[in-house]
């Protein structure tokens, strides 16, 4: 069962919000998933049954936000993705909803704007780098997508003029 | 004719390359890394590999994480960035199942303390991941540099990292919190949010540092929204410790930040707000303004709403019951979540005539 504090009472003074974020692909199945509380959903098995439980919920109704097995999880999809971010049922919704908005624009820039799960598998280590940026062990690290970006290190090469930082097209001036 | 393969690939494998990937196979691939000079793109992939499989739940053993963690040092010869970027990726993730990791304490230190900053911030979260409180001493010296770097990535990086030390070793993180203390005040919204973090968990059980810590920074409130709603947590938590009317100065704090521009710091007062005042004359303002979010046309705020109105149902029927017109419209709200909650709500605060409707 998952651990969490009294309703009713005040929002815990902790860094640590993010109980986990996943990417599934429309069947449901688990494309990337990540939890960082070892309290919540601590082993493979118990966690690829919420993602089921939680894809049922989910791929239907695009609402948002949903509440489920002691868990607030928002969510977004597009075409064959559904990107989740959770938190505890005691959580500031709003900043879990931050984090999902940095998420899924971070990826789409990274894509390119095709969030589709073909494009996202071919460009799978540039994902699971700008899942790393976004969170360390529960705790949120950056919230701005093109910071992110930035430093999930893309292969400068393949990222147009435009989403580049100046630092980068500097760089990459240097070395040619 | 490529069209075709292509088809039966799909067919095969749902256009996932890594669906079936085998573990047996992509270990003995990782021998590849011992070749130089080192194909930054081959290896990648065959990171990407190791790591799709542990993000599966695949189960690793000693001896295999161990092999591949070895294998992967070797990586560092390259210089090329998502690589070693990748490589960094790796060590964290099998830094709890393979055995010797602390072999790259040198490599790691050496990328730490370098020019490229893509590496440092990275190179310290994969650092602190394999330290032990032994070792922290060693790189002590970094850390407290690396906290007050100009570069926030790197800041951040050695906050956060501090944040996580401090569960195993408080009294030597402790010892950094005077370069935390320079860090709050960073016009970069994250480092200013982590190094709060850092700096609350270090005086958690200091109830007057604390208070210190509150009075000062309520008065020259933080840029940053997250380490706002951060201080709004710890000033209502002092509020909750101490019903005097030395607690004003706290409650007149969340109630400004009622009036700030971000939503996510406006639901954080309001909520706090909900969950402190006594009587339903001083929750006004916090309640018009979750009524304000029960209206809203995201999901999310609509939700935080009427969520924190259901919460307060059992201590001030009659302040929530203001809102009822609110409520009643989110009863066929397209979010069942929302919808529910606002049809217990109603039906607990609720006068005969509005449950008619």
């Amino acid at each position: 069962m998952v651990h969490t504090t009294m309703e009713g009472s005040l929002f815990e003074p902790t860094l640590y919000l993010v109980k986990g974020m996943c990417i599934l692909d429309n069947d449901g199945n688990r494309i990337l998933a990540k939890y960082y509380d070892k309290d919540v959903l601590p082993t493979a098995k118990e966690q690829k049954a919420f993602e089921k439980n939680l894809f049922n919920k989910t791929h239907r109704a695009n609402a948002e936000i949903i509440m489920l097995e002691g868990l607030t999880c928002v969510y977004k999809s597009n075409v064959d993705l559904f990107f989740y971010v959770m938190g505890s049922s005691h959580e500031n919704e709003l900043i879990l909803q931050s984090v999902l908005n940095a998420l899924y624009e971070s990826v789409s820039i990274l894509l390119r704007r095709n969030v589709e799960r073909r494009v996202l598998l071919d460009n799978l280590d540039a994902v699971m780098l700008a899942f790393d940026e976004i969170c360390d062990g529960g705790v949120i690290l950056d919230s701005d997508p093109t910071s992110i970006v930035g430093r999930a290190a893309l292969r400068t090469e393949d990222v147009p003029l435009g989403e580049q930082t100046v630092a980068q097209i500097l760089q990459n001036i240097m070395n040619m | 004719m490529s069209f075709k393969r292509d088809k039966k690939e799909e067919e095969d494998s749902g256009g996932n390359p890594y669906q079936n990937l085998d573990k047996t196979i992509v270990l003995q691939e990782a021998r590849y890394f011992n070749q130089s000079p080192v194909n930054p793109r081959k290896c990648s992939l065959i990171l990407t590999k190791v790591l799709y499989l542990l993000n599966q739940g695949e189960k690793f053993t000693t001896q295999e994480a161990t092999e591949a963690f070895f294998a992967t040092t070797k990586l560092f010869q390259s210089k090329d960035v998502m690589l070693r970027r990748m490589v960094y990726l790796c060590i964290k993730e099998l830094s709890n199942l393979a055995q010797d990791v602390i072999i790259v304490t040198s490599s790691l230190t050496k990328d730490m303390t370098g020019k490229e900053d893509l590496y440092r911030a990275a190179a310290i979260r994969a650092l602190c991941s394999i330290t032990d409180s032994t070792m922290l001493q060693a790189i002590e010296r970094y850390m407290k540099q690396a906290i007050v770097d100009k570069n926030p990535a790197v800041s951040s990086a050695a906050l956060v990292s501090a944040l996580h030390l401090s569960s195993t070793a408080p009294d030597l993180v402790r010892r950094w919190a005077n370069e935390a203390q320079e860090a709050i005040t960073s016009d970069n919204a994250m480092v200013s949010y982590h190094a709060l973090g850092v700096v609350a968990g270090s005086r958690k059980n200091d109830k007057l540092s604390t208070v210190k810590l509150v009075t000062r920074l309520a008065r020259a409130p933080l840029k940053s929204p997250y380490a706002l709603c951060l201080l709004i947590r710890l000033a209502a938590q002092l509020v909750e410790d101490d019903d005097s009317d030395a607690a004003q100065p706290y409650i007149e704090f969340i109630e400004c930040c009622l009036r700030h521009k971000s939503e996510m710091v406006i639901y954080e007062a309001a909520h706090a707000i909900v969950n402190l005042r006594k009587t339903a004359r001083d929750l006004a303002p916090a309640v018009s303004v979750l009524q304000l979010f029960c209206g809203s046309s995201k999901a999310s705020l609509r939700l935080a709403g009427a969520r924190t109105l259901a919460r307060l149902t059992t201590k001030h029927p009659t302040a929530v019951a203001a809102c009822a017109v609110d409520l009643e419209n989110l009863i066929s709200d397209p979010n069942r979540s929302v919808a529910t909650l606002a049809v217990t709500t109603l039906l607990a605060t609720g006068a005969e005539s509005s449950v008619d409707r």
